[in-house]
């Protein structure tokens, strides 16, 4: 197998540059809205000063007094994103949209039609630069792993190539902590065995791993020898969504918890108008809260029946909320339906329960014909707006994992 | 954008192979396109709107055309 994997040179940052010249070449920082929250990415001129994704604000500006904070608009990224995901459908029909700015390419047999790797490379980088104005790095290697290590070796603007004989010879005194699902306290973990190098992992007991860390453990001795044989999942062909939810950082911290039902009535308004959508129902509703020091946790209710609806989300989301005693201000609250159930239904029995099904249908048709919101609830006209928001890692480009942001 | 508007304009714009606009007049003045710097598309429920970040020279614009109502908006300004 030939994977390429395609990463987008600091997403955001690089469409706000193009959008306005005048931040070319400057240091700017991408945030979800003006009043708070962190920066979603930082140019390549800011990562120069230490600005990185996830610093607050105030963190951002002392590592770099000159930089200049754009507020996100999350339609530009995504139509972008849509666009050279098109473009890389010209070169292979095994797209995998991994992110809003990366993706895998399978492009085993492809050279009768365009070329060899390296090719092929080059001019998706040149469709890219054609379309949007904007650079890629590129990471060509035999599976997914080793092109995504391939692709984060030269940024911005890099192609490199791994090649199946050069692999134990790369590996050898890599850090572990450079591979693709290997994290800090995972590293830390394999520290504490004296595991730091991938030629260490690669020759340590797969037992003392599976001992250590279970099932996944026997997974990372081969990840250490490069080899790793999760397929390219093609657009559309994703497996079915687990849940549906969606979650909002407040504007400020809040602690007031009749003030929280309103964001959680949105939510799950929101949750409830993607799960009809797509004729999905859950029979788990969860509540996540995190507090302004980042801890966060989450609560879940089980159903007799699965639901898509806005009201019994609600319900059950304050109902979450009312056995919490809430330990300090609110920053985010999240809402999820799980354990869902697509395609089969209980039609309602009696004539309030139809009622209202044909009122939430009517809301929804009104909804996708002019705009999400168009049709709603009083108590959410005095809506304080928390801004654009920030688009989930989970986003996809098709199904119910494409999120209607602004 | 740093001022947001949303308000109707008058646009002449060029429709083959795409739609650039060329000129739009807001507030009785006319303004220049003299460059699209980006171009991208969103949806309104069934409505497909057409976003130009655009610049006269001397600030940059936000213009969007609405293809099912075909009625022409500036967004937003940058000084």
């Amino acid at each position: 197998m030939i994977v390429l994997h395609m990463d987008m040179n600091a997403f955001f940052a690089s469409v706000e540059q193009r959008c306005n010249p005048a931040l070319r070449g400057k240091p700017i920082a991408v945030i979800g809205s003006s009043k708070r929250t962190v920066v979603t990415t930082a140019s390549y001129e800011a990562r120069k000063f230490g600005v990185k994704t996830g610093m607050n604000k105030w963190e951002a500006k002392k590592k770099c007094p000159s930089l200049i904070f754009v507020i996100g608009d999350n339609r530009k990224y995504i139509d972008t994103s849509v666009r050279v995901l098109n473009i890389l459908k010209d070169f292979s029909p095994k797209v995998e949209a991994y992110s809003i700015d990366e993706a895998f390419v399978d492009i085993t047999g492809t050279d009768l039609l365009f070329g060899p790797p390296e090719e092929v490379a080059r001019r998706i980088k040149e469709r890219i630069r054609e379309d949007t104005g904007l650079t890629c790095s590129i990471g060509i290697a035999p599976n997914k792993l080793l092109a995504k290590l391939a692709s984060d070796m030269k940024k911005p603007d890099g192609l490199v190539i791994i090649r199946e004989e050069d692999v134990s010879k790369l590996l050898n005194d890599l850090p572990v902590g450079e591979l693709w699902g290997i994290g800090p306290r995972l590293t830390e973990h394999l520290s504490g065995l004296n595991v730091r190098t991938c030629g260490q992992l690669a020759a340590f007991p797969a037992s003392v791993l599976r001992e250590r860390f279970g099932i996944i453990g026997e997974r990372l001795k081969l990840m250490g020898q490069g080899i790793y044989d999760s397929p390219i999942v093609p657009i559309g062909e994703e497996e079915a969504a687990k849940s549906v939810g969606h979650s909002t950082t407040l504007p400020k911290d809040i602690a007031d918890k009749e003030v929280l039902k309103r964001y959680l009535l949105k939510l799950s308004e929101m949750v409830g108008a993607r799960s009809r959508a797509h004729g999905l129902k859950g029979r788990k509703v969860s509540l996540t809260i995190r507090y302004g020091d980042f801890f966060t946790f989450t609560r879940q209710k089980g159903l007799e029946q699965p639901t898509n609806d806005t009201r019994v989300i609600y319900s059950l989301a304050t109902d979450i909320l009312g056995s919490i005693r809430l330990r300090s201000a609110v920053r985010l609250v999240g809402v999820t339906i799980s354990d869902i159930a697509g395609g089969c239904r209980q039609l309602p029995l009696f004539e309030g329960e139809r009622k209202r099904e044909r009122l939430v249908n009517a809301v929804d048709l009104v909804n996708r014909h002019f705009g999400d919101f168009t049709l709603t609830w009083a108590a959410l006209f005095e809506d304080d707006d928390p801004g654009p928001g920030v688009i989930s890692p989970a986003w996809r480009p098709e199904g119910v994992k494409r999120v209607n942001v602004r | 954008m740093s001022t947001v508007l949303k308000e109707p304009i008058k646009v002449i714009a060029v429709f083959d192979n795409g739609v650039k606009p060329v000129k739009f007049k807001w507030k009785g003045r006319v303004y220049p396109v003299k460059e699209i710097t980006y171009a991208w598309t969103s949806k309104e429920g069934d409505s497909r709107i057409m976003h130009f970040s655009v610049s006269d020279g001397a600030a940059l614009y936000e213009i969007t055309y609405d293809s099912s109502a075909l009625k022409w908006s500036l967004e937003g300004v940058q000084a």
